[in-house]
């Protein structure tokens, strides 16, 4: 599909070499949104989770000690950064290597975590992470073989064969995995219980902004309608 | 039978998500290979043919990417050359294209004059295609690379310090 139609006149580019970044409103609102969200992140402390107990009227509060709190709020911080680069690139290359490093960011914030189940299910997470990266560079080095380019500026002219497609799939695969949506949920919603919560919902954040992103790549690539 | 149910009860189990996900990987690509196969003849990056370097007696065999110094002035970076094969998506974004691939040392120029191993030898490289892709036309994506190798080196040094070395002090 035309990226015009997709997501909006183009306003400008930043060329780096071959890699070209591109803005259209779809890119500027995503990128700006995930930005703004980093600052916000940047600048909060961790929630404190209060725990009401049995047999007695006192609380225990769970709390965030000071060298947790910084990992994780670096970790943020490099999450919300690569999650706005990946908005706004113009390469799948690119992309894939901005998700990987979503991917590995996200793993480092849950591994952060002092709880049993939740470092269970963040091994698990990693695992899928790590899987997932054949698809995910597999796919990109389809699209590249059978087009011969990775700038999506040029993928948007260039004609869609049964391998394209082929690539296209495995490309999602790997990007549903690497941040964790749908089926890989479960995993990620264990790590929702610790506390924490402003650096942690920048997991969630994450793959949700890389997703849409994701779909419309795929979706110019492909230019099924 | 089991219910729809319990297959979902078991879906939500985090153990049981990484075997899932590897089965329907492995089917997937076993089921590409059915795909047809199309390469597009136009790649970015053309190759001489294989061993035709190596029986030209080329001394960079077979990475001669082509790219002939004619004019050095020294160590102040100031030479003349004729750019290598390197080409790239946009032309007008990469002013040097070829030339980083062309470019020998002085001193790599000396050791190609003297054997015929220059380009196989592991103590130099004559400039390769994938320096000037790396640090040239996609030099972004290597400052990318690095990036993801330096947050997974974090993250693992702060599980080591926290978790591995302060072990006992958590009991």
């Amino acid at each position: 599909m035309d990226i015009a139609t997709l997501s909006g006149q183009v306003f400008g580019y930043i060329p780096l070499g071959d890699i070209v970044l591109y803005f259209t409103p779809f890119n500027l609102f995503l990128f700006g949104g995930a930005l703004l969200f980093t600052l916000l992140i940047a600048l909060s402390n961790t929630e404190t989770q209060v725990e009401a107990r049995f047999g007695s009227l006192e609380d225990r509060e769970v709390k965030v000690d000071i060298g947790e709190f910084k990992i994780r709020r670096f970790l943020a911080i490099v999450c919300g950064l690569a999650t706005a680069g990946a908005m706004i690139t113009g390469d799948l290359f690119n992309f894939t290597l901005f998700a990987a490093l979503i991917g590995i960011v996200n793993l480092g914030l849950v591994a952060a975590v002092k709880m049993v189940d939740v470092l269970d299910s963040a091994f698990q997470y990693g695992i899928i992470a790590m899987i997932s990266s054949l698809p995910l560079f597999g796919g990109a080095a389809i699209v590249l073989a059978t087009t011969g380019t990775l700038s999506i500026l040029e993928l948007a002219n260039s004609t869609v064969t049964p391998m394209v497609t082929f690539g296209s799939m495995l490309l999602l695969m790997g990007i549903a995995g690497e941040t964790g949506v749908a089926p890989f949920y479960a995993t990620k919603a264990e790590m929702f219980r610790t506390p924490g919560s402003p650096f942690l919902v920048i997991i969630h954040l994450s793959s949700l902004l890389v997703i849409v992103r994701a779909i419309e790549i795929l979706l110019i690539i492909n230019k099924p309608f | 039978m089991r219910s729809l149910g319990r297959i979902l009860n078991d879906l939500a189990n985090p153990d049981n998500i990484p075997r899932l996900f590897s089965l329907v990987l492995g089917i997937v690509l076993i089921a590409g290979l059915l795909v047809p196969f199309a390469l597009n003849d136009h790649q970015l990056y053309p190759r001489p043919e294989p061993q035709s370097q190596i029986n030209a007696q080329d001394p960079l065999a077979p990475y001669d990417r082509g790219g002939v110094v004619i004019a050095d002035f020294g160590l102040n970076g100031n030479f003349l050359l004729e750019p290598g094969i390197t080409k790239a998506q946009y032309p007008e974004n990469s002013a040097a294209i070829g030339k980083i691939t062309g470019y020998i040392s002085p001193m790599g120029i000396s050791v190609r004059d003297t054997t015929l191993y220059f380009g196989t030898s592991i103590y130099s490289s004559p400039g390769g295609l994938i320096d000037e892709i790396l640090y040239y036309t996609r030099g972004f994506d290597t400052v990318l690379e690095s990036s993801i190798l330096m947050m997974a080196f974090v993250v693992a040094s702060w599980v080591a310090l926290h978790f591995t070395m302060k072990r006992e002090e958590e009991e």
